[in-house]
């Protein structure tokens, strides 16, 4: 399904990456860039955490002509004054003007990179609320890529953006080396949520070529998913097989087996015995001993009152 | 600078890598050797170098260059090494009642009630940008902060310390090629300082080589001091990858550290 969202078969207006510190998720947006530019869209990167040249490294020249770069990585407090992209610049009309001033008659997919600086500078309901208007489409922006350090801000910030995205690319770690062929890059969850209304999940092992092609490796979520099996007992090894003792039971042995009670089971006629009272049997008879005659005021017994 | 340290970095005084964000860390122990190391060793490979030195005076790491075989007055006094006395500074910010001397304007975020480093940031920039013949003399700037959890502790926010980062970045790393270190301490005892572990892991993301000094779970020892975790990460420089990660464990020495792999100190074998 990951390979359907980077051809822009499927999860149209808002596509979210969320990565965390363990695993870089900035190589799967690169693919996605790459995956666009094949396509002959033209593609807007608004850059905050990477300057130009290492957003570019990677991708051949052919592709350099129709990536558009504004920078916000530069001065985006301006503090040096130089009137790049500023962080205050940013909201939804902004940046469709900045993306009109190009003459490309195309609709433009924009990326966003990354939307953790943005949200740790602007107040997180802006941000959403102007994610939510580049995203509802309409006349120059196809389709809002935007990338997500999950583990720099609250679960509720995180919850906030994701629940906007129309399909979530969640990307993790894989732990050890999955196949001999290619070593992965890590695993990636992926929510998508359709027009109908029906959302679908799956798990895959992905991994990034030198030149920014996504490869799947391998399709994981069939393996998450526990499939009941009623004859689960027939299929599994009979333990008593392969022995040189005989472990099983013949017919007349199983039915002594079950026919014998147990000593201490609580069976019907233990019940009756006990609760019906027997004539003699239960009666208790005490006869004090001389010894036995204890005085609690006169222990030793030798007070003549 | 510690020879095995190079090796396991596979760097040396002649080839050191250009555009590298390091980021030290550490919990439980003291990662400042790792500091001293960075200082001598790119002040031998002949870069320009800036130190920030917030928590310690200078004459500290001259006597600990010293015993690396390194003079850094002599450097100072060359023009390669250009050292920020944070504590003499803050002083002079503190208890003036005048206007604030030059010499320590870069500090002048302490008395502001909303701390900016901007200051700091241009006393930076103005140290490591150099004129055509400095380049030439010099090799790439290196920037040394040590260390940015003291900023944390004089009432600087996150945010504050974030876009300093980013800015020495742009101007260190992407401007002028050159490289920057900096630690950041990891109290794993205060649990609810968000603003620590913000800081970390925002740097994290952002640094394309992270050097976790941690003391050894097991409690102190005589022979083995801690152990180090080195990731270079996967994604930086533009080029997609996998984390690679080494670990370590080391003794801290009077000249030096040795570094060995996990479970075979001289000690035990």
């Amino acid at each position: 399904m990951l390979v359907e969202i980077i051809q822009g078969t499927e999860g149209g207006g808002l596509v979210v990456i969320k990565d965390s510190a363990e695993c870089d998720g900035r190589s799967l947006l690169k693919g996605f860039v790459k995956a666009a530019v094949l396509r002959n869209e033209p593609v807007h990167v608004l850059g905050f955490e990477v300057s130009e040249d290492e957003l570019r490294t990677g991708l051949d020249s052919g592709t350099a002509s129709r990536l558009v770069f504004h920078d916000g990585y530069s001065d985006p407090l301006q503090w040096l004054g130089q009137g790049k992209l500023s962080v205050q610049d940013y909201s939804a009309q902004n940046m469709r003007n900045r993306i009109s001033q190009s003459d490309d008659p195309k609709v433009v997919t924009l990326v966003i990179d990354s939307l953790s600086w943005l949200l740790l500078h602007t107040p997180p309901t802006a941000v959403c609320q102007s994610l939510q208007e580049l995203s509802r489409g309409g006349l120059k922006v196809k389709r809002v890529v935007a990338l997500l350090h999950s583990d720099l801000h609250e679960q509720g910030v995180v919850g906030s953006v994701c629940h906007m995205a129309t399909a979530l690319v969640t990307v993790t770690p894989v732990s050890g080396s999955v196949s001999a062929e290619a070593e992965p890059n890590g695993t990636v969850r992926t929510l998508l949520r359709r027009k109908t209304g029906r959302v679908s999940r799956e798990e895959e092992c992905y991994s990034v070529r030198e030149d920014f092609s996504v490869q799947i490796l391998r399709d994981l979520s069939t393996r998450k998913q526990p499939t009941p099996d009623s004859r689960g007992e027939t299929k599994q090894d009979d333990p008593a097989a392969n022995l040189t003792f005989n472990l099983r039971l013949s017919e007349g042995e199983r039915l002594a087996k079950e026919n014998l009670s147990l000593p201490f089971t609580f069976s019907e006629e233990k019940k009756s015995s006990l609760l019906q009272p027997r004539s003699g049997g239960g009666r208790i008879l005490y006869e004090p001993d001389a010894s036995d005659d204890f005085d609690q005021e006169d222990p030793d017994d030798d007070l003549d009152i | 600078m510690f020879p095995e340290l190079n090796n396991i970095l596979n760097t040396s005084p002649d080839k050191c890598e250009q555009g590298q964000f390091i980021l030290v860390s550490d919990s439980k122990t003291d990662g400042t050797f790792l500091i001293h190391h960075f200082i001598s060793f790119y002040l031998k490979a002949g870069c320009r170098v800036c130190v920030l030195g917030l928590v310690q005076s200078f004459s500290h790491y001259s006597a600990v260059g010293q015993r690396l075989g390194l003079s850094l007055p002599q450097a100072r006094e060359k023009g390669q090494l250009v050292f920020l006395e944070g504590l003499r500074g803050s002083l002079d910010v503190l208890l003036q009642d005048g206007p604030i001397p030059d010499t320590a304007q870069p500090l002048s975020f302490l008395r502001s009630p909303v701390p900016e480093l901007r200051g700091l940031f241009e006393f930076v920039q103005s140290s490591l940008s150099s004129t055509e013949e400095e380049v030439a003399a010099w090799g790439p700037p290196v920037l040394i902060v040590d260390d940015l959890s003291v900023l944390l502790s004089l009432g600087v926010s996150s945010g504050a310390v974030l876009d300093f980062m980013h800015y020495c970045r742009v101007a260190v790393c992407s401007r002028m090629q050159g490289n920057v270190v900096t630690l950041v301490h990891n109290e794993e005892e205060e649990l609810g300082d968000e603003d620590s572990e913000l800081l970390l892991r925002s740097l994290t993301h952002q640094s394309s080589l992270t050097l976790q000094v941690q003391g050894l779970a097991t409690g102190y020892c005589r022979d083995i001091h801690g152990q180090m975790e080195l990731r270079w990460r996967g994604g930086s420089q533009g080029r997609p990858g996998r984390d690679q990660v080494k670990l370590f464990q080391y003794k801290v020495q009077d000249k030096g550290v040795s570094f060995f792999a996990r479970g075979t100190s001289s000690a035990v074998l």
